[in-house]
């Protein structure tokens, strides 16, 4: 007996809802990464349920590119953390206001 | 003194009402939904059918899948793209000395911190330590 489909998008919607209150609340830009991440893997969870669904694998292949694509999304993330760091001496987001100074 | 982490209370309670709304507008469309019973794989590895699907070898794998290799080949150029924006966000701007992944050994750290000041005209020691 194969679980109901809704029980993995209930799991998928609570892990992608910490991620939004997660970037709500947050001000280090870390975690601000992490929620981001908790809210592409909630899609992921969503990607491979109805994989299963299905009784078709594309989910799950397409599950692995959105990792890649986060990996992308995370070397890039950590770069601009490090810039802002660099020239705020903070990584608290809601410092860095301005643009140009 | 240890510390501990404290349960912070000076946080926006909005936020989490608009998340925790948020999570049940989904769960009722959920579970309002007719999805049916899961259909579930074929018999056959998942895995190497994975495999298939990713190099377009969709007609040999033992359950169906759409084939990726165009989407193979564009994340390949986005990984590494990504990380060349990385190395160039990381590098520090206006110093065009070279860095090199042969480290001092912590001679700079050293130098600071007992005084000695023997190699300051030394130009290999003029980078790395300075923020």
């Amino acid at each position: 007996m194969a679980i109901a489909t809704q029980y993995y998008l209930l799991l998928s919607a609570a892990v992608f809802c910490i991620g939004v209150y997660g970037v709500l609340t947050r001000r280090n830009a870390l975690l601000f990464l992490m929620s981001v991440e908790l809210m592409l893997n909630a899609a992921n969870v969503n990607l491979v349920a109805f994989s299963f669904h299905y009784g078709n694998l594309t989910g799950q292949v397409f599950s692995l590119f959105v990792m890649a694509l986060a990996a992308a999304e995370v070397a890039i993330g950590i770069g601009i953390i490090l810039v802002l760091y660099r020239n705020f001496e903070d990584v608290d987001v809601t410092k860095a206001a301005t643009m140009r100074w | 003194m240890t510390s501990r982490p404290r349960l912070a209370t000076d946080v926006n309670y909005v936020n989490g009402l608009a998340a925790l709304a948020l999570f049940a507008v989904m769960a009722y469309v959920f579970f309002t939904t007719e999805l049916g019973q899961p259909a579930g794989f074929p018999d056959g590895s998942i895995t190497a059918s994975i495999g298939y699907a990713m190099f377009d070898m969709v007609d040999q794998a033992a359950i169906g899948a759409e084939s990726f290799l165009v989407a193979f080949e564009i994340i390949d150029i986005v990984l590494v793209a990504a990380l060349v924006g990385a190395v160039m966000l990381a590098r520090r701007e206006g110093d065009d000395s070279v860095v090199t992944a042969i480290a001092d050994g912590g001679r700079q750290v050293y130098d600071e911190a007992t005084g000695a000041d023997d190699r300051a005209d030394d130009p290999t020691t003029a980078d790395g330590g300075d923020h």
